[in-house]
Order: C-alpha cells, then sequence, then structure tokens
C-alpha cells in the first residue's frame, strides 16, 4: 500500500482516471472558444474578453467538438480505470491529508469507477446524435437548442457528474463523499432540466432538485450528528466507535437521518417520488445514468455507513438496523412494482422498475445485517458474496437498463416515447432496436440467460446463503424455523419478480404484436453513435450472462477489500 | 427512398457484426477447452444437439427478421429447407448413437451415471458447470425431440411467414434438447426458461384471434412457477455440504453438479438418514415440485394450457404438447425425486390426489368441449395425471408406466394437434359440430384422426395402451380399490374422443352437403406435408407400441437402481 499526500505528483499518477477527466473539462471549457475574443463562462451566458482576438475557429467552435472531446475523455478515463483492473498492475494507494484518510483507491473504489465512467461514456455517446427534448423534424429549432453553447454544457456536466461520483467512489472520508455526491448531484440537478424549453423536462427537474435537495441536507444534518458523537467522519474511526458504543441513542438517529439522504439517491420508497418525474422530463439518456450510476453511487453511500460504519458487533445477534432495512426492502420492491404495472409512460414504468431493482439491492444489503447471527465462522463470507453481488448487479446494470433508455432515445429523435404506443409496432420498423429492447427488457425482468438473471440470482443467493448460514455443518438434519427470516426476503424478491415479468413483457408485446401509430410509419431514424452504444449494451447484456465470470470474480474481489 | 435502403444495409451490417460477436465471444468464453473433453472422446452433446440448432436458428432469425415482407416471402423457401436440414443433423446424430454408428455407447447405465458424459469449468465462481450426459431418463426424451422437430416443420410446411417461423420451431428444440441433457442445476434452469422465449413468439405472431392473452399469460404463469423452484434450487445448493474440486465455486465453495448432489444426498439418505431433515425436504420438495406441476401441468394450476394451445399455431402446439409438458414429468424425476425420497413418501398421497384430479377433471371437462383443439388440450392434462400416478405409486413399474407415458404422448399428441391443425386450415374452424360429414370430403384427414384419436385413447398394440395398462398394473397393489377411478376415466376418456369424433366424422348434415363452416367452398383434403407428417408419426406410434422395450429397456436399468438406491426397495 502506497500513501500519498492530496495534490502531490503521486498523487495525479495514482488517480490517473480523475486526472484525465479533469484535462478533459479544462479542455472543453477552452477549446470552443480558441480564436474568439471573449471566453464564454460556461453554463452562463457570462463572455470576458480574453487575449486572443478575432473570432472563433470553424473548426474547434463546431457543434460536434464538445460531445467528441468529452466522449473520448471519458473513454481513455474509462480505459486506464479498467486497464489497472485486469492486468493486475494494481496497488492501493491511500490519500491522507496528515493523520486523516480522505481516499483510498482499492477494489471496491476502482470497480464503480469502472461503472461510472462506464455509463457516463455510453449515454455522452449516445448523446453524440443530439437526441432533441422535442422534435426531430423542426430543425431549426434543433440547431438552437444543440448550438455549440449547449452542447458544451450539457458535456461539461456530465463530466462533472463523472468526478464527483468518482469521488464518491474513493472518499474514505464521510465528508468527502458528501462533497462528491453533492458535485454530482448538482450537475444531474441542471442536467434533468436541461431540455428547459420542454415542460416536463423543467418541471422534473425542479421536482428532483427540491427534493434531493431536502433529502442531502437530512443526510447532512445525520452527518453533522454523527461528527458530534465521535469527533470525526473518518469511516474507520466512525466503524471502531461503532462498535463499543454504537448502541446510544445519537448515533442510531444520525444512521436514520443519513439513511434518508442515500435512500433518495438509490430512490428507495418512499423517497422515490420525484424520480419517475425526474426520469420523464430528462432526455433518456440523463434519464439512463439516473438509473445506473447515480443509484451506484447511493448504493456506496449505503455500503460505507451501514456495512463498514454500523456493522453489527461482535456480541449483536444482527445488526442494529436489520428490521429497518428490511421493512423498506420490502416496500421499496414492492411500491415499485406495482407502481410499474400501473404506468404507461414508458419512462415512468422503467423509473419504477428501478425502484423495484433498489429494492432488491437493499434486500442484499438487509441481509448483511444478519451475519453475525448465532456467531457463524468465517461471517465476511457471507457478507462478500452479498455485496459481491450487489456490486454486479449495479454493474451489470449499467448495460441494459442504460440501454432500455437508449432505445427510448432513439424513438425521442423523432417525437418522444412518453407513451407505450410509441413502441408499437417497432418491431416490424426497426426489428432489431426492437429485439434488443426486448432483450434488456427481458434482463430486467432476470430472465436466463441474460445479464440480469445472473444478477438476481447472485443477489438470491447471497440472501440465501446468510439465510442458510452453518446448517449444512449439522450434518444433514435441518429444520425450517433454523433459516433466518431473511430467506423470506428471498422469497419476496421472487414473487416481485414475477408480478415485473408482467410490465416487461407488455413492452415486448407492444413491440412486436401491435401495428405502428400515425406518423410512426416510417424506419427509425439512424443516429450511428447511438446505435453503437445500443449494440455494445446487448452484447454485454448477453455475454455477461452467458460468461460473466471474470466481472464476478471482479466484484467479489472489491467485495472482499471492503472488510 | 434511397436513404431508407441505405439505412437497411447498415441495419443488415449491424446484425452480422452483432451476431457474429455474440458468436464468436460467446463460444470462446463458453468453450475455451471444447476439444479437451476429459476422456479425450468427442463431445456428441453440446454442439451437434444443443448448441447448433440454437446457434443455426439464431443466424436465420437475425437476417431473416430484417428483410421486408416482401423479400421475407422470397427467402421462406430457403430458409424452411435449410431448417429442415439443420434439424436433421441432431435426429441423425441422437439416432447414430442410439445404434452406435459413431461410438459405441452403453445405454445400459444405472442411477447417477451418464453416458457420454462431458463436463467444462462455466461459472467458476459459483460452481456453475457446464455438464451434459444421457441416461435411460433423459436420452428417449432427447431422441424424441430431436424426431419432432423435422416432423413438426415438415406437418407445418405451409405456415405464413415461414422465414422465421421455422428456424424459432428450430431454436425451441434445441433449448429442450438442453433441458433434457443437462446434469447441472443452473445450466438446467437456464434452458428451463430459456425455452420460454420461441414458444412465447410462436403463440404471440402465428396464434388465433385471442393471442395476446395466451401468449402473456403462458409466460407469466410459467415464469412464476419457475422463480419459485429457483428459490428451492438455490435453498437447496447453499444447504449442501461445501467441497473442494474442479467443479466447486470458487467463492460459495458449493457445486451445482447434479451428479456430485446426487451422490451427496444418496450418501445422507443411505438407511434411515434423511438429507437435510424432514421439514427442509418437505419445503425444498414443495418449492421444486411447484414449478413442475406448473410445467406438466397438474390440475390446479393447469388454466395457462387450454388457452396457450388453443391460441397456439399447430407447430407450436405439437412442440408444446409433444416435448414441453414432458420437461415437468423430467424435471420431477430427475431432481426432487431422486434427492428428497423421504418427502415424495410423505406426500404420496398428495400426489396421488393431484394425479388423479387432473386425470379426471381433464376428462370431464373434455366431455363438454366443443372447440376440438380445446378438447384435445384437456386430454393432455389428463394424460399427464398417469404420469403422476405413475409416480406416486413408488413401484418400478409405475415408474416405468410414467415414463413410457411420457416418451408415448410425446409421439402421439403431436398427431393430436396435426390433425386439429389441419381442421384450422382446410375446414377454418375448430368447433366440433362444424365439420359434420368431413370423411367424405377428407378422407385422408378422417383416416388420420380416428387413427390419432384411438392410439390417444389407449388401443392395443399403439403407444398409448401399454403405459396406461403399466400404470394400472402398478396401481393396483398400492391403492387398490382405488383403481376404479382410473378406470372410470379410461372409459370417459373414450367417451369423449368417441363422440367427438361421431360428431365430426361420420354424422353427415344435408346429403353430400360440405360442412357449414366452409359456405359452400369443396373442403380440400390435406396437403402433401401434412401427409408426410402424420404418417411419420402415425408408424411410430405403431413400432413403439408392438415394441415398447426398445425404451423400456433402455428406462429399465435406471428405475431399479433408483429405487434400490434411492427408496431401499427392492426392483421387480
Amino acid at each position: 500500500m502506497q500513501t500519498v499526500a492530496p495534490f502531490s505528483y503521486d498523487f495525479w499518477v495514482a488517480m490517473a482516471p480523475e486526472t484525465v477527466l479533469l484535462i478533459g473539462l479544462v479542455a472543453i471549457f477552452i477549446i470552443p472558444n480558441l480564436g474568439n475574443s471573449k471566453m464564454r463562462i460556461p453554463l452562463t451566458n457570462v463572455r470576458i474578453p480574453w487575449f486572443l482576438g478575432g473570432r472563433r475557429f470553424r473548426l474547434t467552435g463546431a457543434a460536434h467538438i464538445p460531445g467528441l472531446i468529452a466522449t473520448a475523455t471519458l473513454f481513455t478515463a474509462f480505459f486506464i480505470a479498467t486497464w489497472g483492473q485486469f492486468n493486475g498492475e494494481f496497488t492501493e494507494v491511500l490519500v491522507k491529508s496528515g493523520e486523516v484518510t480522505l481516499m483510498k483507491i482499492d477494489g471496491f473504489a476502482r470497480i464503480f469507477e469502472i461503472i461510472f465512467l462506464g455509463a457516463i461514456l455510453l449515454a455522452a455517446m449516445a448523446s453524440l446524435d443530439r437526441v432533441p427534448a422535442t422534435t426531430y423534424e423542426e430543425t431549426d429549432e434543433l440547431d438552437e437548442m444543440y448550438n455549440n453553447r449547449r452542447q458544451v454544457d450539457l458535456y461539461i456536466l456530465m463530466l462533472t457528474t463523472a468526478i464527483g461520483m468518482s469521488m464518491v467512489a474513493l472518499a474514505q472520508d464521510l465528508f468527502v463523499l458528501f462533497v462528491g455526491l453533492e458535485l454530482a448531484s448538482l450537475a444531474t440537478y441542471v442536467l434533468v432540466a436541461f431540455h428547459k424549453e420542454s415542460k416536463s423536462g423543467s418541471e422534473g427537474g425542479v421536482k428532483y432538485f427540491i427534493v434531493g435537495s431536502v433529502a442531502s441536507a437530512v443526510g447532512l444534518y445525520g452527518l453533522s450528528l454523527l461528527y458530534l458523537w465521535s469527533g470525526s467522519l473518518q469511516l474507520d474511526v466512525l466503524a471502531s466507535h461503532w462498535a463499543t458504543n454504537g448502541d446510544e441513542v445519537l448515533p442510531i438517529l444520525a444512521l436514520g437521518l443519513v439513511l434518508v439522504g442515500f435512500g433518495f439517491k438509490v430512490s428507495a420508497a418512499p423517497f422515490h417520488f420525484a424520480a419517475p418525474d425526474a426520469y420523464a422530463g430528462a432526455n433518456s439518456p440523463v434519464a439512463g445514468i439516473l438509473a445506473t450510476a447515480s443509484k451506484g453511487m447511493g448504493m456506496i453511500g449505503l455500503v460505507r455507513i451501514l456495512v463498514v460504519v454500523a456493522s453489527p458487533g461482535e456480541s449483536a445477534e444482527s445488526a442494529i438496523w436489520l428490521a429497518a432495512m428490511a421493512t423498506l426492502a420490502l416496500v421499496t420492491m414492492t411500491w415499485g412494482n406495482i407502481a410499474a404495472l400501473g404506468s404507461k409512460n414508458p419512462k415512468r414504468m422503467l423509473a419504477y422498475s428501478s425502484v423495484a431493482h433498489a429494492g432488491y439491492m437493499l434486500a442484499a444489503l438487509t441481509a448483511v445485517g444478519a451475519w453475525k447471527w448465532g456467531h457463524i465462522d468465517a461471517p465476511a463470507d457471507f457478507a462478500t458474496v452479498i455485496i459481491g453481488a450487489v456490486i454486479f448487479h449495479i454493474a451489470v446494470l449499467v448495460v441494459f437498463k442504460l440501454g432500455a433508455f437508449l432505445v427510448l432515445g432513439i424513438l425521442e429523435m423523432e417525437g418522444g416515447a412518453s407513451r407505450l404506443s410509441a413502441l408499437s409496432g417497432l418491431a416490424r420498423r426497426d426489428p432489431l432496436i426492437a429485439t434488443s429492447m426486448f432483450i434488456f427488457m427481458l434482463s430486467l425482468a432476470g430472465v436466463p440467460p441474460l445479464a440480469g438473471f445472473i444478477s438476481k440470482f447472485l443477489i438470491l443467493a447471497g440472501i440465501i446463503n446468510t439465510s442458510v448460514g452453518d446448517l449444512w455443518l449439522s450434518g444433514g438434519v435441518v429444520s425450517l424455523s433454523d433459516l433466518h427470516w431473511v430467506w423470506w426476503l428471498a422469497f419476496a424478491m421472487l414473487i416481485n419478480s414475477a408480478i415485473s415479468i408482467f410490465y416487461y413483457l407488455r413492452i415486448g408485446v407492444v413491440m412486436f404484436l401491435e401495428v405502428p401509430e400515425e406518423g410512426r410509419r416510417k424506419p427509425l431514424p439512424y443516429g450511428l453513435s447511438i446505435r453503437m452504444s445500443i449494440w455494445i449494451c446487448v452484447v454485454a447484456t448477453v455475454l455477461l450472462g452467458l460468461s460473466g465470470d471474470f466481472l464476478i470474480e471482479l466484484c467479489y474481489n472489491a467485495a472482499e477489500g471492503l472488510f | 427512398m434511397s436513404s431508407n435502403q441505405t439505412l437497411n444495409i447498415r441495419n443488415k451490417e449491424f446484425a452480422l457484426i452483432g451476431m457474429l460477436l455474440i458468436l464468436v465471444a460467446g463460444l470462446a468464453a463458453f468453450f475455451p477447452n471444447l476439444g479437451a473433453n476429459s476422456n479425450g472422446d468427442v463431445d456428441w452433446i453440446s454442439i451437434p444437439l444443443v448448441g447448433f440448432p440454437i446457434l443455426t436458428s439464431a443466424i436465420m432469425l437475425a437476417f431473416a427478421s430484417q428483410e421486408s415482407r416482401k423479400r421475407k416471402q422470397l427467402i421462406a423457401g430457403p430458409i424452411r429447407l435449410a431448417t429442415l436440414a439443420f434439424s436433421l443433423i441432431p435426429l441423425g446424430i441422437s439416432t447414430a448413437l442410439f445404434f452406435d454408428w459413431l461410438i459405441a455407447v452403453n445405454w445400459e447405465v444405472g442411477y447417477n451415471e451418464y453416458a457420454l458424459e462431458s463436463q467444462y469449468v462455466w461459472i467458476e465462481t459459483i460452481g456453475a458447470s457446464w455438464h451434459v450426459g444421457m441416461d435411460g431418463l433423459s436420452f428417449p426424451m432427447v431422441w424424441l425431440t430431436t424426431f419432432l422437430i423435422p416432423v413438426t416443420i415438415v406437418t407445418t410446411w405451409n405456415e405464413k411467414n415461414g422465414a422465421t417461423y421455422h428456424p424459432l420451431l428450430l431454436m425451441m428444440g434445441g433449448a429442450l434438447i438442453g433441458v433434457f441433457v443437462s446434469l447441472d442445476l443452473f445450466m438446467f434452469y437456464i434452458f428451463w426458461e430459456l425455452t420460454l422465449i420461441p414458444m412465447f413468439f410462436l403463440i404471440l405472431k402465428w396464434g388465433g384471434t385471442d393471442r395476446r392473452y395466451a401468449a402473456q399469460k403462458f409466460f407469466i404463469y410459467t415464469f412464476t412457477a419457475s422463480v419459485i423452484m429457483l428459490l428451492g434450487l438455490i435453498t437447496l445448493y447453499f444447504l449442501q455440504p461445501e467441497g473442494n474440486g474442479t467443479y466447486y465455486g470458487s467463492i460459495t465453495g458449493r457445486t451445482f453438479d447434479m451428479s456430485k448432489l446426487f451422490s451427496n444426498a444418496l450418501a445422507y439418505n443411505l438407511g434411515d438418514g434423511v438429507f437435510l431433515g424432514m421439514d427442509m425436504q418437505k419445503l425444498l420438495f414443495v418449492l421444486l415440485m411447484i414449478g413442475f406441476l406448473v410445467k406438466l401441468p397438474a390440475v390446479p394450476f393447469h388454466t395457462w394450457l387450454p388457452d396457450a394451445h388453443v391460441q397456439a399455431p399447430t407447430g407450436g402446439s405439437m412442440l408444446l404438447a409433444g416435448v414441453m409438458l414432458k420437461m415437468g414429468a423430467y424435471g420431477m424425476l430427475r431432481i426432487p425425486i431422486a434427492i428428497f425420497p423421504d418427502a415424495l413418501m410423505y406426500y404420496q398421497d398428495w400426489i396421488m390426489a393431484i394425479g388423479l384430479i387432473s386425470l379426471v377433471w381433464g376428462a370431464v371437462v373434455c366431455l363438454g368441449q366443443t372447440n376440438l383443439k380445446r378438447m384435445v388440450a384437456y386430454s393432455s392434462v389428463s394424460h399427464m395425471g398417469v404420469i403422476l400416478l405413475g409416480i406416486a405409486s413408488m413401484q418400478p413399474l409405475g415408474y416405468a408406466a410414467a415414463l413410457f407415458m411420457m416418451f408415448a404422448h410425446g409421439i402421439i399428441s403431436p398427431m393430436l394437434f396435426a390433425v386439429c391443425g389441419a381442421f384450422k386450415h382446410h375446414y377454418h374452424s375448430m368447433e366440433i359440430g362444424d365439420m359434420r360429414g368431413m370423411a367424405k370430403f377428407s378422407p385422408y384427414l378422417a383416416v388420420y384422426m380416428m387413427f390419432s384419436w384411438m392410439a390417444s385413447l389407449g388401443l392395443p398394440l399403439l403407444a398409448g395402451f401399454v403405459a396406461e395398462l403399466m400404470l394400472l398394473l402398478a396401481y393396483w397393489p398400492v391403492y387398490g380399490w382405488w383403481i376404479l377411478f382410473p378406470g372410470a376415466v379410461i372409459a370417459i376418456t373414450g367417451a369423449y374422443y368417441l363422440w367427438s369424433m361421431q360428431r365430426t366424422i361420420f354424422e353427415g348434415g344435408e346429403h353430400g352437403q360440405p360442412p357449414k363452416s366452409l359456405h359452400g367452398e369443396v373442403p380440400p383434403d390435406i396437403t402433401l406435408p401434412e401427409n408426410i407428417g402424420m404418417i411419420i408419426l402415425a408408424i411410430f406410434t405403431v413400432i413403439f407400441g408392438i415394441f415398447p422395450f426398445i425404451i423400456l429397456g433402455m428406462m429399465d436399468q435406471w428405475t431399479v437402481e433408483l429405487f434400490e438406491g434411492v427408496f431401499n426397495r427392492g426392483g421387480i
């Protein structure tokens, strides 16, 4: 393990992906302004004179340049992060300022960086085709919306989200984690409302912002209580504090408040109310980011706070939050699925389905809390299996959930995907895209042999593994009451999957059976890069389902490093 | 217009690139050491019987679905021929394996021994392997599937949209074979679910007027049942003892390998031992049986079947009744019964009751049907009850009856549905009363109908009779006078079949008038492809009726060893 000081040379080298993101961010700031006598401050209309005079260069000022820069930047960062993971030349790095550990670059952080960068890379790539908010037909308006200025802003926000999310993955201090979380959140609030011309966009953005900032404030209050209690926000300090006197009122109260903050991020019911509006209002690739990477960010927070900090003590039977989390998980998955059954808007449907998926992940986390029941030997094994499964779930969710949003993105290019009928007859218009969508839906429902099945399977396996515990040691005599009750969470999860298959299949039926609606008889708009992204998603969905072994191993190794 | 054309071409290129990518990468990941079977033998199962049909049909589907409607009609002929040719390859291989033409195979393997076994590491972390092999239980089912695919393709030769229809049938067949050959729980479950997808599309795209409802009901119903089964499988997985070895999970320390599971369970179940204890056995047995009973289907869970059958196209019905229902019976015999013999003994009477109710209910409901296909579908429910009764009898002979019923029904019921399909195509109706006096106009169809109806109700010398006779013989010593119920049902079966035949074939309306549903047109007799398909099925019904020991001999060893080893009871 290597220790570096913040902002030293080694620091920048160790944090190579983030360094690349920063460089790319600066490049997007500057490059479109090259040649101009004034430089525009991004996200505003303020222009300040700088030393270079004249008109903007035609080449660097072109509308597609920011997107290309952002995609190249994200790809480089993604490549660096992945390369370090896969070739084995990877050392853990601690970022320490004095005695305070700020960040830790380990397997756990890296796998989440890969997930976040991958998701945002796919979304940025898909946005290269300038997915419009309203129509594809009215080209005048389109040019206006997608002139260089808007392009710059969009990709700056995407890169900022990436940096914030990476920070969350790396953070070893709850304060650093919170700063990263807010950086990413603020950027996503703006991204959701990016299409300010459309009513639903601004409505979704504002709702998301208000609910999100309230949740953040509550979470921050929880953090401040934790600080009051322990005098530090360091994860290891908090953990050791919790082990000795975690049964006081103050930390438990703080834990509940922090859960609200992160619960909003993973859109756990009842904190999920803004999510469907936000997803429906946002551009599809952005909604894809919200449903995958943003959710992963919340999951990191939950894992850190629940499993690392508030883990059950040596003498405890189970974690203190076990029952609360089980209720939350149960409510979340059921609510998500029931609500998705009734939604006619495919984006809202996907939003509710992502609530349901959050419920599955919460159920897995709940099972971690049961890992010391009966004082089983080698408890870390159980927790590793579960956390590894959760990480794998988030990783493959990027592939098929984002893919489903991107398919809706193609439909948006020809005018909106807010009704189920927009999908009707898609199989006749474009069999490939329709088949991809159907594969994504089946994967979301957990039908083998797709990636979604493996991930759901691993989560189930983790929960059941914990509930079974060491019963197999007892020489083959097991009674039903010996199973820990978290087994019923697995049961609830399966019943929920059975409910969910209904609305996923409905998409397939609409695409393959019904005739296209009026005005949608023509073939789909082409859009090379968005189709490329969809294809990457489809191939990955199938391949990770058939042979996801390397990724599973990576996720388990990452989870192992956590304990 | 030109932009549209370029667009289509680009799409096709994407399809090609994508499919090839998936294929190459998937194959490379799947079978890094395909040639290196542990004994150095050629693996005759993985690629030739399972991989080949699925991959070829997937490629054909990917290309055919890209074409415009007109082009689809043009390429339908070549694709149909190619599908038939591709489907004949697995049939040839499985037949050759049976006759030892390729390599000498010892089919007389006992319990938990498998012929042509090969195993590859698949998902190492959780201990899932690609493990295939066949024994007396699975080989008849595999052969039946390979036999039914080409027969189905020939029988439904003139189905509309053949460019995608026939590859789907082939894909369905590949997935079904995958279920029967897999010796790994994980792989088993994957193929188990994979069969849903082609069938869903067959019903959705080629079904009747109510196809949307039927397809969704079919998918949701069976999916729900199988996730419950999955819960049981995973719990079972974690309750088995931890171990070390190539096929044990590097993280979980357990294995999905069925043969290891069986030998573990057997070791515990010896003597008075009860693997996992009675409570757990009961729970897991019920969880697994729910999945299998719905697939079978047994009576409280049978409602998806009539809907699916009535709406499904002829080919879909033939495979659904012929092989897919047998998945339930096969799974039952393969997994829960072998692992949880004590739970089976505990629930013996329940299974008997469910079987008896299925038998009686199916038959009684048949009497009231006016739709020919619905009647045949309910008769399937009734026949599947026989399998449950065979299992509940806990007699080697009963098991042999169940196994033989699976096989015999697998040959007879496709013929029933082929006849129904022929009615649908030529008389545009399924209502029994609409076809009165059809024998005058379609003598061939009348003959096939009579033959298949007789075979299904158990005429001696035909395959169905053997199974029913064996069942009654096994049933008597266990349940005594309860035998009156199955006996009565055979009478009811005869009643509804003969009655429906009388109302269809013989009872003409006015003299020389064609049936009502045709509105005065003179009905054609069945086409040549239908003729060929049905005559093949008829020939094999007779062959297996006269020489049942071809199949029974193969199953014999498995059954006897199951009883000696698992139930601790003597053989025949």
